[in-house]
């Protein structure tokens, strides 16, 4: 169902407002996927509706990348590991 | 001309992490692999082959750190995102690896490790922590109210994304973060993992133990507060003037 441009408010439009979030994952089915693509070129506000929604999880991503854990941290995790193997092999599960 | 956000191909989640045991240096016919990076190869392969039942605890504790020491780095950024301290990310962390090392013998060589991890760390945390902060739990309740919303909201607001667009994108990480930091926790790691390491819904629901329509609607709750913050904060800033605010 290609909209025409102006077509606000189209039940179409309330639709792929509802499940844009699915398409900016990249987890909607084939079939439903070809009718947002569709509706996308040929709605505005719809297509600026969903580059919103993918500059923000973009801005996500920018914001919470290469964090590095500290040293001392991957020091004691290491530490742990090495010393403990033997509690491992009497098959101990941690509580 | 449309731009998805992740290819198929792209995704960080089982398959290809599965994949990357499988294909390693050979997609990189351009420079010849260094003797360092078949041997890395190799060993990632018997890692991914090897039969659990007849390990030594020697070389299961070297296998733990060969595959998931190198996750470390994303553990913590995670934790930090869920705890929202450094001093609990770090706790928080240390026991993820306390209780995987422990349990590593029942997890299955060459399925998604990242993901298991993951499973550990928002159980620990869930456990640990969750009591300890003491926040408000955010229920899942109003879902259907929430896509009422979207419904009638659809296209109440006109000719300002493109402006509004313009000024999110100018917003510092510190204000991201902080959007991310305020939003119930349910919705904040259904975010992260979405967003952040690109985990598909059904490995999202095995992480967080819950149904995927539960996934789907921290997920589209969760943005939705946070595109709100993040406006907020770019009202603020003055990056979004209020005449355009007032056009809402």
């Amino acid at each position: 169902m290609n909209q025409p441009a102006e077509g606000a408010g189209t039940a179409d439009c309330a639709d792929v407002i509802l499940r844009l979030f699915e398409y900016v994952d990249n987890e909607t089915a084939p079939v439903d996927r070809e009718r947002i693509h569709a509706h996308l070129e040929e709605c505005g506000r719809c297509l600026a509706e969903y580059e919103r929604d993918l500059l923000i999880k973009a801005l996500v991503r920018r914001a919470c990348a290469g964090q590095r854990a500290p040293e001392a941290l991957r020091a004691q995790i290491l530490t742990r590991i090495t010393t403990t193997v033997t509690v491992v092999e009497r098959g101990a599960e941690p509580s | 001309m449309l731009i998805t956000a992740v290819t198929p191909g792209e995704r960080t989640g089982a398959s290809a992490l599965v994949q990357t045991h499988g294909l390693g240096w050979s997609t990189m016919d351009t420079d010849q692999p260094t003797i360092e990076e078949l041997e890395a190869q190799a060993m990632a392969e018997a890692d991914a082959n090897v039969d659990v039942a007849t390990e030594t605890p020697e070389e299961r504790a070297a296998r733990f750190e060969r595959e998931a020491m190198p996750l470390l780095d994303q553990m913590y950024s995670a934790a930090l995102r869920t705890t929202r301290n450094p001093t609990d990310a770090e706790d928080l962390v240390q026991e993820t690896y306390a209780k995987a090392f422990a349990a590593f013998h029942q997890y299955r060589p060459g399925t998604n490790l990242k993901a298991w991890m993951y499973r550990i760390l928002t159980n620990s945390f869930i456990n640990s922590y969750r009591k300890k902060q003491r926040q408000p739990l955010e229920s899942d309740a109003g879902e259907v109210e929430d896509y009422q919303l979207a419904r009638a909201a659809s296209h109440s607001s006109q000719g300002l994304r493109s402006a509004e667009a313009e000024a999110l994108d100018h917003l510092p990480d510190s204000d991201v973060t902080r959007a991310l930091a305020s939003i119930g926790e349910d919705f904040r790691m259904a975010v992260y993992l979405a967003d952040v390491e690109g985990f598909s819904y059904k490995e999202i629901a095995e992480i967080m133990d819950t149904p995927i329509g539960t996934v789907m609607s921290r997920l589209h709750r969760g943005r939705k507060q946070l595109r709100e913050l993040l406006t907020d904060y770019a009202l603020e800033r003055g990056v979004i003037s209020s005449r355009e605010e007032a056009r809402r």
